[in-house]
C-alpha cells in the first residue's frame, strides 16, 4: 500500500509540473497508475465493487485535481470506473442466474429467500433493475424508481450460507479483480493503438488531387496523412505553422520525410489560403459532451475561415479525449495560459512589460487552447469511425456511467 | 403562395368543420372579449392556457366558479367505469382539483388522477387495470387536446403499466400497489425534478451574466431562486408576455428575491438582445425532433438570439418529451387564446389568437432535464428508447 501512495504522489507531482506531454502519454500513464492501485487494493467480501470504486475515485481527484485542464486524465478515470461497474455487473447477472438454479432444486433456499421478506426474482428482473444503475437516468426509469433492488438479492444471497456458496463467494473475489485488470488492460491498448484505428479510416476521406490544411502538430494528423500517402493517393498538404510554438515546422519537417508535398504557411494568413483548401483536418485536445472541441490555439479561427467557405472542418480523437462534461465557459476555465517568453523576449522588453510592482503596464496573454462550438465541425474521426458532432452524446453514454460524472 | 401552402389548407378545413360542442368545450367564453362571438372560426379556447391564466390570478374567480361548474355539467364521459359503486367517479374532476394547484405541473395532475382512478378501481386482474386505466388516459387527453404536457404525462404512465404489467414474478395485489405507488410518487419526482435541473444549470450562470426570460415558466423561476440563494450576481430581462403579461408577474416575484429585473415589451427583444448573454426559457412541450413548443414569442426571440451568437437554454421536465414532430408552425393542434387589444377590433378583420409556437432544434443550445444536460440531438434517442 504505502507502496502505491508514493507512485500517486509522484505522478502527482509530475501533473502538477506538466511534465507529461501529449494526452495520449497522460492517459496511458494514468491508466497504469490505476492498474496498480486496484491490483494493489484489498477488497472486503461484500460489496468489493464499491471498494475498488471508492479508491479509484480518491486516487483520480487528486489527479484531476493537479491538471484540471488535461482532460483525458478525467476521462481515464471515469473509464476505469465504468468498467469496474461493467464487470461487477455481469458477475451478479452470472452469480443470480447461477443462485436462482439453485434455489429452484432446493426448497430450504426458497423459504430462506422469503424470509428475508424480498420475492424470488428471476435473474433477467435483477440484471435489468442492475443495469439500468448503468445507464444514464432515462424517461424508461423515471417511473421505476431507485433501483436498490439490485443490491439486496447480493447481500441476501451472501447472507445465505451454504458451504457451496461460501466457496463460490471467495473465487467470485478474485474473479472480479481480474474481469477489472482485464478490462484495464484494454483499455490501455485501445489508448495505444488509437492512432492505426483513426488513421486506417484516412484513405475514405482524402482523395486525389486534394489539398488539406492543418494547424500546429498532431500526431494523429501525421499518421493519418501517411496512411493516405502509403495508399497511393497524392495530395498536397497546407501547414500553418501554430505560433508562438512554431510546431507547425515539426510537422511540415515530418511530412516532407514521408515524401508528401507540404506549404508552410502563416497562421494569419489561413484565411487568405482557405478558399484553396478541400479539407481542414486537426487533432483536438479535448472532445465535450456537446461536440465542442478544445484544440491547440488558432483552430477557432481556421474553423471559422473553413465555415466561412463551405470547407469540411475534420477533428481527429482518439477516445480518451472524449469527455462527458459540458462546457460552460471553456474559453477560461479549460485553457491554460503559458510563459509569455515564448512571445516576447524578456531582455528588450524589461521596462515596459507589467510585473505587477511599478512602471511597466504591458500584458502578455498566451493561452494554449481554443475553443471550436459544435456548429462549426463537419465529423469527428475516432477509433469507432465518423461521426457527427451531435452524436457525441452516445458515444460518451456508452464509455461512461452518470455517477461518476462528478467525482 | 400562400393559397397553396399547407398552412392555408388547414386554415380552410378548420373554418369549413362544423362548431363541435363535444364535450371538450367546457369554459364559457371570457367576458372581456367581445369579439369571440363575432369571430367566424370560434375553436375552443384552449383549456391548458386557460388554466396559466387562473395561476397567475388574470382571471377573475368568478369566470373560474363558471369554468368548473361547466365543466360539472358534462360529466357522461367520463362517468364511473365501475356502475357498481354508488358515486360516479370522474377523472376529469380529480384531474381539475390536481391541476387548480399552481406549483403542480400538468402531467403530475394527470398522473395523480390515475393514481385517484387505481385506488377507486374494482378490477381483479392487471388487464382489467389497464383497460381502465386506457379509458381514464384517453378522456383526459380528448378533454383537452391542446395540452401537450398533458398528452406526454399519460402516455409516460401508460407505458410503464403496459410494460411493467406482465412481470412474472407479482400477483395482482402487488403490482396494483406497486402501481399506484410509481404514480403517488411521481409527484414527488417532479418537485424533484426542478430542483436537479435548477442544480445542473447553476455552472451556466455565471457572476455579472444578464439573462433573458420569457413568459413565466415554473422551472427557470426555479433557477433564478436558486442562482439567487447561492448569491450569485446577475440580472434578468423579462418580456411581458401579451396577452397573458406574464412577465410583469415575474418581474413581481423576481424583485421580491431582490434580483434586479428589467421588463421589456416583446418587442423590444431585438434591441436589448446586445446585452443578454444567454435566453433562458422553459418549454410546455419538447418535440421528438429536439424543437420546443413554448408561449407564443419564443420562436422569435430564439432567431434573434441565434442570429447575435447568444446561447439558448430550454429548461423542462423529461416527462414534457412528447411524440411529436411538427413540420411547421401550423402543424400543431391549435391553441387558442382571447386577445385583449384594449380597442374595439372592427369585426372584419381577423386576430391571430394562437397561444404558443414551435422554435426548431437548430436555434436551441442546450436542454437542462432532469436526464442531465441534453442538446437537442439526445430527445429523438431518448423518446425511442421509451417507446420502440
Amino acid at each position: 500500500m504505502p507502496d502505491v501512495q508514493s507512485m500517486v504522489a509522484e505522478f502527482v507531482n509530475k501533473l502538477r509540473k506538466r511534465k507529461i506531454e501529449g494526452s495520449q502519454a497522460t492517459a496511458k500513464c494514468t491508466v497504469e497508475l490505476l492498474r496498480s492501485v486496484i491490483s494493489h487494493q484489498r477488497v472486503p467480501h461484500a460489496n468489493q465493487a464499491a471498494a475498488l470504486i471508492d479508491a479509484v475515485k480518491a486516487v483520480g481527484q487528486q489527479l484531476v485535481a493537479a491538471n484540471p485542464v488535461e482532460l483525458a486524465v478525467g476521462n481515464v478515470v471515469r473509464r476505469v470506473l465504468h468498467i469496474i461497474r461493467e464487470e461487477d455487473l455481469s458477475l451478479t447477472t452470472a452469480a443470480m442466474a447461477g443462485l436462482d438454479l439453485l434455489d429452484a432444486s432446493d426448497d430450504d433456499d426458497i423459504d430462506n429467500c422469503k424470509g428475508i421478506g424480498y420475492p424470488a426474482m428471476s435473474a433477467a428482473v435483477v440484471a435489468a433493475a442492475a443495469r439500468s444503475t448503468l445507464r444514464p437516468p432515462s424517461l424508461q426509469t423515471l417511473l421505476e424508481g431507485t433501483p436498490e433492488s439490485a443490491t439486496v438479492p447480493y447481500t441476501s444471497s451472501s447472507g445465505a450460507d451454504s458451504e457451496s456458496k461460501t466457496a463460490d463467494k471467495s473465487s467470485l473475489t478474485r474473479k472480479l479483480k481480474h474481469d477489472v485488470i482485464e478490462g484495464v488492460n484494454q483499455l490501455i491498448h485501445e489508448i495505444s493503438g488509437c492512432h492505426e484505428q483513426i488513421a486506417e479510416q484516412a484513405i475514405e476521406h482524402i482523395h486525389q488531387n486534394e489539398v488539406i490544411l492543418t494547424l500546429g502538430s498532431s500526431r494523429t494528423v501525421l499518421e493519418f496523412l501517411c496512411a493516405a500517402k502509403e495508399k497511393k493517393r497524392s495530395f498536397r498538404v497546407f501547414v500553418a505553422e501554430g505560433a508562438p510554438r512554431y510546431q507547425g515546422h515539426l510537422l511540415a519537417k515530418e511530412l516532407v520525410a514521408r515524401g508528401l508535398q507540404t506549404t508552410v504557411i502563416t497562421d494569419s494568413a489561413v484565411f487568405a489560403m482557405i478558399s484553396r483548401v478541400n479539407m481542414v483536418i486537426i487533432g483536438a485536445h479535448a472532445v465535450m459532451a456537446n461536440g465542442g472541441v478544445i484544440g491547440p490555439v488558432g483552430v477557432n479561427m481556421a474553423a471559422l475561415a473553413a465555415k466561412k467557405h463551405a470547407v469540411p472542418f475534420v477533428v481527429l480523437a482518439g477516445s480518451h479525449k472524449l469527455c462527458p462534461l459540458y462546457p460552460h465557459n471553456p474559453e477560461v476555465l479549460l485553457n491554460e495560459l503559458r510563459s509569455p517568453s515564448e512571445l516576447l523576449d524578456f531582455g528588450e522588453f524589461s521596462d515596459c512589460l507589467d510585473f505587477g510592482a511599478g512602471s511597466g503596464s504591458l500584458q502578455v496573454v498566451n493561452p494554449t487552447f481554443d475553443y471550436v462550438p459544435p456548429n462549426l465541425v463537419s465529423l469527428f474521426i475516432t477509433d469507432t469511425g465518423g461521426h457527427n458532432p451531435s452524436y457525441m452524446y452516445r458515444l460518451i453514454a456508452d464509455y461512461y456511467s452518470a455517477d461518476d460524472l462528478v467525482m | 403562395m400562400w393559397r397553396s401552402s399547407a398552412s392555408f389548407i388547414l386554415d380552410k378545413h378548420l373554418n369549413n368543420k362544423p362548431i363541435s360542442i363535444t364535450h371538450s368545450i367546457d369554459s364559457p367564453p371570457p367576458p372581456s372579449d367581445s369579439m369571440a362571438d363575432e369571430n367566424p372560426n370560434p375553436n375552443p379556447i384552449s383549456a391548458y392556457y386557460e388554466t396559466r391564466a387562473a395561476h397567475h390570478g388574470i382571471v377573475t374567480s368568478e369566470w373560474l366558479e363558471q369554468a368548473q361548474a361547466a365543466v360539472r355539467r358534462y360529466p357522461d364521459h367520463d362517468c364511473s367505469v365501475s356502475p357498481v359503486s354508488g358515486r360516479p367517479f370522474s377523472v376529469i374532476e380529480e384531474f381539475n382539483s390536481w391541476r387548480q394547484q399552481p406549483d403542480l405541473a400538468e402531467a403530475v395532475a394527470a398522473i395523480r388522477a390515475f393514481a385517484a382512478v387505481i385506488r377507486a378501481s374494482e378490477a381483479t386482474t392487471m388487464m382489467e387495470l389497464e383497460i381502465e386505466l386506457k379509458k381514464a388516459s384517453d378522456t383526459l387527453k380528448a378533454w383537452d387536446t391542446t395540452s401537450i404536457s398533458l398528452t406526454a404525462g399519460c402516455d409516460l404512465f401508460m407505458r410503464y403499466v403496459t410494460r411493467t404489467s406482465a412481470l412474472e414474478f407479482e400477483d395482482f395485489n402487488s403490482a396494483k400497489s406497486r402501481v399506484l405507488g410509481r404514480a403517488e410518487k411521481f409527484g414527488v419526482i417532479s418537485c424533484k425534478a426542478r430542483r436537479i435541473i435548477a442544480i445542473l444549470s447553476q455552472d451556466f450562470m455565471f457572476d455579472g451574466c444578464t439573462i433573458l426570460v420569457h413568459g413565466f415558466s415554473r422551472v427557470v423561476f426555479e433557477i433564478l431562486k436558486t442562482s439567487a440563494q447561492n448569491k450569485k450576481l446577475f440580472r434578468v430581462l423579462c418580456t411581458e408576455g401579451r396577452p397573458d403579461k406574464t412577465g410583469v408577474l415575474l418581474a413581481k416575484e423576481l424583485a421580491k428575491l431582490d434580483i434586479p429585473v428589467k421588463l421589456l415589451i416583446d418587442s423590444a427583444v431585438a434591441y436589448s438582445m446586445d446585452e443578454v448573454d444567454m435566453v433562458f426559457v422553459g418549454a410546455d412541450g419538447v418535440v421528438e425532433s429536439g424543437g420546443i413548443i413554448n408561449m407564443m414569442g419564443t420562436y422569435q426571440i430564439a432567431l434573434v438570439a441565434h442570429s447575435m451568437n447568444k446561447p439558448v437554454y430550454v429548461a423542462a421536465e423529461s416527462y414534457k418529451f412528447a411524440r411529436l414532430y411538427p413540420l411547421d408552425q401550423k402543424d400543431l393542434e391549435p391553441a387558442l387564446r382571447p386577445n385583449d387589444f384594449n380597442v374595439p377590433v372592427p369585426p372584419k378583420v381577423e386576430v391571430e389568437r394562437s397561444a404558443r409556437d414551435y422554435t426548431p432544434p437548430q436555434y436551441l443550445t442546450l436542454l437542462f432535464t432532469d436526464l442531465g444536460v441534453l442538446t437537442p440531438s439526445v430527445v429523438s434517442d431518448e423518446l425511442i428508447q421509451l417507446y420502440l
